[in-house]
C-alpha cells in the first residue's frame, strides 16, 4: 500500500491531479472516522476531513517520501481538529489550573458543568454513550484515545502523528484511560 | 487503596499497553491477588478499554472524494516545487 500511495504521490507532484482522487479514497474513512470521534458530529468531521485532504493537496511537496503517508496525513486532520475544538472553547486559558483547586482546570469545569443527569445518561444509546464520555475528555487525551482504540494504531505512530515523545503519548493515554474510568464509575450501570 | 504504591497503577497501565515485563507481570498479578481495591481498579480500566473499543466504525459519506476534489485549489501551481 505504501509503494503504490508513493507512486500517487509522485504523479500528483507531476501535476497529475487525478491520481490524488485515489489518495483520498485510500484514506478517507480512516481520516473521517478520526474526526469524527475527536469533533462528535458527522457535519464538522466532515468538513475537517475534507479540509485535511486538501492541506494534504497544497503541501504534498513538503511530504517526505520516506516517511508513512498515513502519518502524515493523520497529523494533518488531528491538528485541524485541535484547532477546530479550541475555537468553539470559551476563550480563557483552559490548561490553566483554577485557582485553589489543584489539579483541577477549565476543561474538568466545563466537564462538570456539562455533566448529563442520570435519567438523560441512561436513555443513551451504546454508540451515543461512548461519544458522549469521548468528547469528555481534554482534547489531549481524547486525540491519543482516539488514535489508539478507534484507529487501532500503535503508541509509536501515535508519537510520530502527534510529534510527542513516546512518554508522553503513553502518559496520556495512562491519564485518557483513568479519565474515562472515573466517569463511568459514576454509573454502575457501564462498570 | 491509597496505601497502595502508586506504582501499582503505572504497572496497570504498562500491562493495558502490552509493555510489561515477565517480572513486573508476576509482580501486578501478585498484588492484585492480595489486594480487592486494586483489583476492582484494574477491573474498571479494562472495563474502560472494552467499552472504548465498543465504538462502530464509522465511514465517510459516499460523495466524500467528489467534494474533496471539488474545493481543491483550481490551477495547481508549480511554482512551490518547479524552481
Amino acid at each position: 500500500m505504501d509503494a503504490l500511495v508513493n507512486k500517487r504521490v509522485k504523479q500528483v507532484l507531476k501535476g497529475d491531479k487525478d491520481a490524488f482522487a485515489e489518495i483520498v479514497d485510500l484514506y478517507q474513512h480512516r481520516l473521517f472516522q478520526v474526526c469524527y470521534r475527536m469533533l462528535g458530529n458527522r457535519h464538522e468531521a466532515e468538513d475537517i476531513a475534507q479540509e485535511a485532504f486538501v492541506r494534504a493537496f497544497i503541501n504534498i511537496h513538503t511530504f517526505d517520501q520516506k516517511r508513512k503517508f498515513s502519518t502524515w496525513l493523520y497529523r494533518i486532520a488531528t491538528n485541524l481538529c485541535i484547532d477546530r475544538i479550541r475555537k468553539k472553547k470559551p476563550d480563557y486559558f483552559l490548561d490553566a489550573e483554577v485557582k485553589g483547586t489543584e489539579g483541577l482546570n477549565m476543561y474538568s469545569q466545563i466537564a462538570a458543568s456539562d455533566d448529563l443527569p442520570e435519567e438523560e445518561l441512561m436513555k443513551l444509546e451504546l454508540q451515543d454513550r461512548i461519544q458522549y464520555e469521548i468528547s469528555r475528555l481534554p482534547d489531549k487525551y481524547r486525540t491519543a484515545i482516539v488514535l489508539k482504540y478507534m484507529e487501532e494504531l500503535s503508541l509509536q505512530e501515535i508519537s510520530e502523528i502527534l510529534e510527542l515523545p513516546l512518554g508522553t503519548v503513553k502518559t496520556r493515554i495512562h491519564r485518557g484511560r483513568e479519565a474515562l474510568r472515573k466517569q463511568l464509575s459514576k454509573q454502575p450501570h457501564y462498570l | 487503596m491509597n496505601a497502595c504504591p502508586e506504582r501499582i497503577v503505572h504497572l496497570m497501565h504498562d500491562y493495558l499497553d502490552g509493555e510489561i515485563s515477565r517480572e513486573h507481570e508476576l509482580e501486578l498479578k501478585s498484588h492484585l491477588q492480595s489486594c480487592f481495591d486494586c483489583q476492582a481498579h484494574m477491573h474498571e480500566l479494562s472495563d474502560v478499554v472494552a467499552f472504548v473499543k465498543g465504538a462502530a466504525h464509522v465511514e465517510a459519506p459516499g460523495y466524500f472524494t467528489e467534494s474533496v476534489m471539488a474545493r481543491l485549489p483550481k490551477e495547481k501551481s508549480h511554482a512551490g516545487f518547479s524552481r
